[in-house]
């Protein structure tokens, strides 16, 4: 990133194709929508280029990576008036569209409760949820990206984990009903 | 639950918990029956989520990168770093500071407004390479092999401010000639916004004989009404008397007709 802050491109280039990926599953766990995930992903590296002089050496890349991202969500959020999670969300799409007949059909049920119970998490605690479980995150990088203590934030990603598996069971007994 | 052991179950989960403290944790599940339930229960759940897949980006969005990339070339120049070394050029005597800080005061206001202007207009010329790149992502993605990446390429081309010719020319070969009906009708679809253009609607006039699929042919017929093209109203006729014709279409192409002459 120090390379691109001085204005080279093509480092700019080997950047997106080790990030792109997952900064666009960050998106997608958030909003749940296909193309709107890869227009956030597009914008984030067009933000890097356009806000490159804001990138300090030494500093996280990933903290400063995740603070344009949330910003670019926040955006459009306010932008399309999007309400996150959404109701009719793609994310079952996948697990439907995904041939594998070793999977049993219990399984895919509880995939879909996850799913659901993700979706019906307040957006703050399924963001905690996304970055630390799903994009590798450490806490104090956490920390840096939400602007808050490295243990205030394990504290925060433990309460948002007791919530998700309180909507989860409360999913199961209302299946089992 | 204990607030202590929150931070620490939260810790072992992503493998951040200090050595020291394992043993404390270890030591306190034990002897807490409830931090013990919360740890098994939560620790269960945060492994599950595992199994939640990890959704792929189409092939749109490289596209659209590749050609984000390649329109920033020439907008992103090189920044040359400062590296004075002012102590070096500090002068000893007050009076000597007094004029360089005033100097230096003058040539940072000059300096400084110029390099906003420069700002802006990088930033100015960014914007329009970006959304220049709408075009060509419609464009790559209306060439490729899938359908479902095909629909994407029109679905693009109806995002962007205004059909660019290029564009329309590849949504006219789409509509005449794409396998698929599904990327044709939507073809007709996002033609509808160059409806006012005579060439587009000549164009859908002359696809209408060619086409074979029902569909694909009432659509065109909608079309060609919607636009109120007048000088259609010949094809259409001629449309209507094509033998093997859908009675459908038939006694769509004959309502269409007209309604064309009614709109004389």
């Amino acid at each position: 990133m120090t390379a691109v802050a001085r204005g080279n491109l093509s480092d700019m280039s080997e950047l997106y194709q080790r990030r792109h990926k997952s900064l666009f599953r960050f998106f997608f766990r958030l909003t749940g929508k296909q193309t709107a995930s890869e227009d956030l992903t597009h914008d984030v590296f067009v933000r890097m280029i356009r806000y490159r002089h804001t990138y300090t050496a030494g500093d996280s890349f990933d903290a400063w990576m995740y603070r344009i991202a949330r910003n670019a969500l926040s955006d459009q959020v306010k932008k399309h008036r999007w309400e996150l999670p959404t109701e009719s969300s793609e994310m079952e799409k996948v697990e439907s569209s995904r041939p594998d007949p070793f999977e049993t059909y219990a399984k895919q049920q509880d995939l879909a409760l996850l799913h659901r119970a993700m979706r019906e998490l307040p957006e703050d605690k399924r963001e905690l949820i996304v970055l630390s479980r799903f994009q590798g995150l450490s806490y104090e990088q956490i920390g840096q990206i939400v602007g808050a203590e490295t243990g205030t934030v394990k504290v925060r990603v433990f309460r948002a984990m007791k919530e998700m598996s309180s909507i989860y069971a409360d999913l199961q007994r209302e299946k089992a009903s | 639950m204990c607030g202590w052991a929150k931070e620490r179950i939260a810790a072992s989960w992503t493998g951040e918990l200090e050595p020291g403290d394992q043993a404390k944790l270890r030591q306190h599940l034990s002897e807490c029956a409830e931090c013990a339930h919360e740890m098994t229960q939560l620790t269960a759940m945060w492994d599950r989520l595992t199994d939640m897949p990890a959704p792929e980006p189409s092939r749109a969005l490289q596209v659209r990168w590749e050609a984000t990339l390649e329109s920033l070339g020439g907008v992103v120049a090189e920044k040359p770093g400062l590296r004075w070394t002012w102590a070096a050029l500090w002068p000893q005597q007050p009076v000597w500071q007094f004029a360089v800080a005033v100097a230096c005061l003058v040539v940072g206001l000059v300096v400084g407004a110029q390099w906003q202007r420069g700002a802006k207009n990088e930033v100015a010329a960014l914007r329009e390479e970006v959304a220049s790149t709408k075009e060509m992502v419609a464009l790559a993605l209306l060439r490729e092999q899938s359908a479902s990446e095909r629909l994407r390429g029109v679905d693009y081309s109806t995002r962007m401010p205004r059909v660019e010719p290029e564009v329309i020319a590849a949504l006219i070969q789409a509509v005449n000639s794409d396998t698929s009906v599904n990327v044709r009708l939507a073809a007709i679809d996002a033609l509808s916004r160059a409806a006012g253009q005579p060439q587009v609607r000549q164009s859908m006039e002359q696809s209408l004989a060619r086409q074979e699929s029902p569909t694909v042919q009432a659509a065109l017929i909608g079309y060609l009404v919607d636009a109120r093209d007048r000088q259609a109203l010949g094809a259409l006729q001629q449309f209507a008397k094509r033998p093997n014709l859908d009675d459908t279409v038939r006694e769509r192409a004959g309502r269409a007709a007209q309604q064309l002459i009614e709109f004389r």
